[in-house]
């Protein structure tokens, strides 16, 4: 039970995003945070919708809750009413300590994982989420990294290498692991061309910088393109996080 | 405060068997949290604190009433605005320690509901209801008299006066906007704030330098009482209606973020910001024209002084800042009273129904009808001082009460209430808050003492006829 990763699923639950097919056969192995969430307008104080839409996303994520049981995770929701939902997801992360947030989208049963890998910042955590979501399913993963010139292949080799040597130390096998490996490419749109042909993507969260911050988080934009599920983990919370 | 319990019970239903809804289990710094966890987020940080704070005030101190508080006190105006700033501060500081203790949704009613019982609660509630639509409507008079001096600079001569019809304009449009569902209302908030403040401190930094004498131009010498002592403190009344914003910080208290440290900074810091301000502007204001002439030109007289200081770019500055400046006042006035239709009606003081939220816009329609149908009655009538001092006379009450329930809460000491602020001074702080909150009512003209308790005896009669069963104070 310990070491399953918390994986933090969040839906708008009033606005009709539900549990997509495929996605609590992903989770099976995961413990799962649902969290069911409602954003609604600054004029509106969030006691009030939650007076009104109380009963009916409580009876909605009751609905959920069993279908992730029932596919094997074990589950902890939340439901909250807020302004603002990044704010939301992000306290949520923090509180339950979550590895990765789930991009839900429906999935058949997962054969293919795709895996960028853009650096050694945060390789652990990437290959926590990968050993205990997919290593139990025997899924194939396939270890990406798109390259710029500067970077010489024993370099790659290095960082692929030691991340597929910490997937099998987690328990996987090391057959069904490949590595890849693409140059002159600008890397976003290479991991979305790439993705169309794997089932699922999980990739690192980006450190925010003024790129991100015009064009959103490549993770998001990943998400956005491809229409599978997304698992976008996260960054190691910083030991003391200053309040603002 | 990270896990602060909640232990209030409520109890009792109203004509309509409704009960009041639940008390959440704790509240945290991010959120309010009910059983079964379900939470509600905190969003809202300092900066959007204080802008609701100073966006709510800064429209009526600044840009309505300079002329009309030159016109009945003279220089001394410059006293009554420092003694309202004052009174305020008095106010403000136990507030704090109340909305710290209480950091919910309802602000005064809320304090005052739980501290003192609901009769006293009702009263309040409906009040202040009552008491933000005043506000509101003289905010869009404000608003009305800023549009037709604009009419007036472009030279367009109306058969009419359009202060009314504007008004009411923008009081409909409002309603709509807020119905509608506008994103990001508070950004927008927080940055006509921003813009305000930049043109005034440029635009008085300008005016002090100049009244001091450096840009050759001097005051004339004038005398500080010119119309003797009394009409200051009943300046002092008329004008406290550019100092109700800091309680409108309380009345999201639920909503904001690390409150115990954020509520008393927003609250506290707003009120000095604009008594800076407005002393500031009345001292420019009143040495560049002197009392007698400020006065002449009643509502826009600040078009005037910017005119007199630099022309017509600064007439036209100060007329878009003052038409932006009772817009943003009057749009917090009615986003804060739908709040306390919602925290009425929570509490089963009014129908539930009156806080039910449109499924297609999310926003609570009904209270915000509730709250913008009665304000176009209000702005028709078009009486700037008389809304102006109904609106103050119902927020007085509730501070003296507030300052009253912290004394109760203080000396019966339940377990419940541990404010995370204390106020300084205590007792003396909030004892004069309460009695210099009374006691600014004295000086308001008879025609707004007796409105104000017009209003005060309906809501006790409502509160009898509707909900005598209900029980909303904390266990004291």
């Amino acid at each position: 039970m310990t070491d399953r990763p918390s994986i933090l699923v969040p839906l708008r639950v009033l606005e009709g995003e539900s549990v997509p097919e495929g996605v609590p056969e992903l989770l099976a192995d995961a413990h799962v945070i649902l969290l069911g969430y409602h954003v609604i307008p600054e004029q509106t104080a969030p006691g009030q919708a939650r007076m009104q839409f109380e009963d009916r996303a409580m009876e909605r994520l009751d609905e959920y809750e069993e279908m992730f049981e029932e596919a094997g995770a074990t589950v902890e929701r939340r439901l909250v009413f807020t302004h603002n939902g990044q704010k939301t997801i992000d306290r949520m992360i923090a509180e339950h300590d979550c590895l990765a947030v789930l991009v839900p989208n429906a999935t058949g049963p997962v054969e293919d994982v795709l895996v960028p890998v853009r650096g050694a910042v945060g390789v652990d955590r990437l290959a926590r989420v990968v050993a205990s979501v997919f290593g139990p399913m025997d899924a194939d993963v396939t270890l990406y990294h798109v390259a710029d010139e500067d970077t010489t292949d024993d370099d790659i080799q290095t960082l692929l290498g030691g991340m597929t040597d910490r997937l099998v130390e987690l328990g996987m096998d090391p057959s069904t692991i490949e590595t890849r490996i693409d140059r002159d490419q600008g890397p976003l749109g290479a991991i979305v061309d790439m993705a169309d042909s794997f089932d699922t993507v999980v990739m690192g969260e980006s450190d925010p910088s003024l790129t991100t911050f015009v064009f959103g988080m490549p993770a998001d934009q990943v998400a956005e393109r491809f229409l599978g599920p997304v698992f976008v983990v996260q960054r190691e919370p910083a030991p003391d996080d200053a309040d603002e | 405060m990270t896990d602060q319990p909640v232990d209030v019970e409520s109890g009792g239903e109203n004509v309509a068997g409704e009960a009041p809804a639940e008390e959440p289990e704790a509240v945290t710094d991010d959120a309010v949290v009910h059983d079964d966890d379900v939470e509600l987020e905190r969003t809202i940080g300092l900066v959007g604190g204080l802008a609701i704070g100073i966006g709510t005030m800064i429209g009526a101190g600044i840009f309505v009433f300079p002329g009309l508080a030159a016109a009945n006190a003279g220089l001394a105006a410059t006293l009554s605005f420092a003694i309202g700033g004052l009174i305020a501060l008095l106010v403000a500081l136990p507030t704090s320690e109340l909305a710290t203790a209480m950091p919910r949704s309802g602000g005064g009613y809320y304090f005052i509901s739980r501290g003192m019982g609901t009769a006293y609660g009702a009263i309040v509630g409906l009040g202040l209801w009552l008491g933000l639509m005043f506000a509101s409507a003289f905010y869009l008079v404000g608003l009305g008299h800023y549009a037709s001096a604009v009419f007036a600079e472009l030279n367009v001569a109306l058969p009419f006066s359009p202060v009314t019809g504007v008004g009411l304009l923008f009081g409909v449009a409002l309603t709509a906007l807020s119905i509608g569902g506008t994103e990001n209302t508070a950004k927008i908030q927080n940055a006509v704030v921003g813009i305000l403040l930049v043109v005034l401190t440029a635009f008085l930094s300008y005016g002090v330098l100049d009244a001091v004498g450096v840009f050759g131009g001097g005051t004339v010498p004038e005398q500080f009482f010119s119309r003797g002592y009394f009409p200051v403190l009943t300046t002092a009344a008329l004008v406290f209606t550019s100092y109700l914003g800091f309680a409108q910080v309380a009345t999201v208290a639920g909503e904001i973020k690390q409150p115990g440290r954020n509520l008393p900074l927003a609250m506290v810091g707003s009120v000095l910001i604009v008594t800076v301000f407005y002393v500031v502007t009345i001292f420019v204001a009143t040495s560049a024209f002197g009392a007698e002439r400020l006065g002449e030109f009643g509502e826009t007289a600040m078009v005037e002084v910017a005119r007199d200081f630099l022309g017509l770019p600064g007439a036209v500055a100060i007329l878009g800042a003052g038409l932006l400046a009772t817009f943003s006042s009057a749009n917090a006035s009615i986003l804060s009273a739908s709040r306390a239709v919602y925290a009425l009606s929570r509490d089963a003081l009014l129908p539930r129904k009156a806080s039910e939220v449109n499924l297609r816009y999310g926003t609570p329609h009904v209270a915000l009808l509730a709250a913008g149908g009665p304000i176009l009655v209000l702005v028709a009538t078009g009486r700037v001082e008389l809304l102006a001092e109904v609106a103050s006379f119902l927020h007085l009450i509730m501070y003296g009460l507030m300052c009253v329930a912290l004394i109760v809460l203080r000396r019966r000491d339940p377990e419940w209430y541990a404010p995370s602020y204390q106020v300084p001074g205590y007792p003396v702080v909030p004892a004069l808050g309460g009695l210099a909150s009374f006691g600014l009512i004295v000086f308001m003209q008879p025609a707004s003492i007796g409105i104000g308790i017009v209003v005060m005896l309906a809501s006790y009669l409502w509160y009898r006829y509707y909900a005598g069963d209900v029980t909303l104070k904390g266990d004291i």
